[in-house]
């Protein structure tokens, strides 16, 4: 049933890409991403693309999809033994949005599960600070990060010195390849002080499926107008375990600006722990209480290229390991139709 | 109804459409190389620089500001944005103003 659906908005999506030509033209965005991770010696590279494409049709509505196609290249035995490769595609989110207006916007198809900010905020590779997921990352999005159902979303309050947003969502058990989701409620809702730029959240979300189970989590981005400063936590518990992560990324734009060779360089740093609760083979989420820091160089290159470097030391039951990272990332725009850059 | 049929009635509707939507590509491209006087009003300096703070406010929080937008590849990204960020009506015309002026 879910894949009719799927298949239905699919055959909208073509004609809406013409529908919508002549005013607002469909784009094809993203990023490819190579991305060469050394964990205790083992090294495993990784090609990544993850193209997004929205198509807007009139005032209010939008279909938007990202799919993700990534290779894991690695040695048979970690350090020794012959190369292997491993490809996997995923579709991440396949939705349509109807704006009704500036407090609500309703989404059906499968979307990205919004649970505090990283999976539906920060993930995109073009994006994140550190190429390496939070270790609570698993918490309220399961597996596949993605929901099936419906969402609402919005503005609740809106004045000149705060905002309020919220988003509600269900999701319904999908199995099918490329699209599985599990059977979950749950929301987050978001006070924004402007003057300040300060954020803060809270999410909840309801497992529905064989043993229900409450996931909650809090979340702060800062960014002080006073220096190019970046400040992001992130809090959630679930029965298999609890965590945080705080992360804080300095770019040096104030010394001979924004474009200057030192003011296209940001500094990272990034803490984390997690604390194992009562596991399930469904959890991903480590096996152990975790601690890790994680310190990275990020470097700004014209034509929308970054290169990431990073450096982190985990500590665990399980043995504590370096993992050391280099990516490489190309953030793209292009129109989906003829004459749509004009 | 067989699972068969159902991919090959799917197949000649998405091949119809298909074709339909190159008919109607056609007729758009001849229609936008006519000469046509615009409606769209230039941004003032004021929304422009409004638009500037917002963009930082709201979308600063995640990432920054994608380079060399054309004002229709602008309103498709500020769509997305404006579901994905929550934005209100007011921010996503002036963040459109600040991007693509």
């Amino acid at each position: 049933m879910f894949v009719r659906f799927l298949s239905l908005l699919l055959l909208l999506l073509s004609n809406a890409v013409i529908l919508c030509s002549q005013t607002e033209t469909p784009i094809i965005s993203g990023g490819v991403q190579y991305l060469s991770t050394t964990t205790g010696g083992a090294t495993v590279f990784q090609p990544v693309i993850a193209p997004v494409v929205a198509v807007p049709i009139g005032d209010r509505w939008l279909i938007e999809s990202r799919a993700t196609f990534d290779e894991v290249i690695f040695r048979e035995n970690g350090t020794t033994g012959p190369w292997h490769a491993l490809t996997f595609s995923s579709v991440d989110y396949l939705q349509l949005d109807f704006v009704a207006n500036s407090h609500l916007t309703i989404v059906v198809g499968e979307f990205l599960t919004p649970f505090n900010i990283y999976n539906e905020r920060l993930g995109p590779v073009w994006i994140h600070n550190l190429a390496d997921a939070p270790l609570i990352s698993g918490i309220g999005t399961r597996t596949s990060g993605s929901s099936d159902g419906g969402m609402v979303r919005g503005v609740a309050v809106s004045r000149k010195d705060w905002q309020l947003s919220y988003t509600a969502y269900f999701s319904a058990l999908v199995n099918a390849s490329h699209f599985g989701a599990g059977r979950t409620a749950g929301g987050r809702a978001a006070i924004f002080v402007p003057s300040k730029r300060l954020e803060v959240g809270m999410s909840y979300q309801r497992f529905l499926q064989d043993q229900h189970l409450n996931s909650w989590g809090s979340y702060l981005v800062w960014q002080p107008a006073s220096a190019p400063l970046d400040l992001r936590a992130e809090y959630a518990h679930t029965r298999g375990g609890q965590g945080y992560w705080v992360e804080a990324a300095y770019r040096l734009s104030r010394y001979r600006g924004a474009e200057s060779w030192l003011g296209r360089l940001q500094v990272v740093g990034r803490m984390q722990q997690f604390y194992e609760g009562t596991p399930s083979p469904e959890d991903v989420l480590p096996g152990a209480d975790t601690q890790k820091v994680d310190f990275g160089l990020n470097y700004y290159l014209p034509h929308n290229l970054r290169l990431n470097t990073s450096y982190g030391r985990q500590f665990s039951s399980l043995g504590n390991t370096n993992i050391w990272n280099f990516q490489i990332t190309y953030r793209f725009l292009f129109p989906l139709l003829p004459g749509g850059s004009k | 109804m067989n699972r068969t049929l159902i991919v090959r009635v799917s197949f000649v509707i998405l091949a119809l459409s298909a074709l339909g939507s190159a008919a109607k590509i056609a007729a758009s491209q001849q229609l936008a190389n006519s000469p046509k006087p615009s409606t769209a009003k230039p941004a003032t300096p004021s929304e422009s620089q409004e638009g500037e703070k917002r963009f930082e406010a709201q979308c600063g929080r995640c990432h920054t500001p994608p380079q060399d937008l054309s004002p229709r590849e602008a309103k498709a990204v500020v769509r997305q944005m404006r579901v994905r960020a929550n934005l209100t009506a007011e921010d996503e015309r002036l963040i459109l103003k600040y991007l693509a002026p």
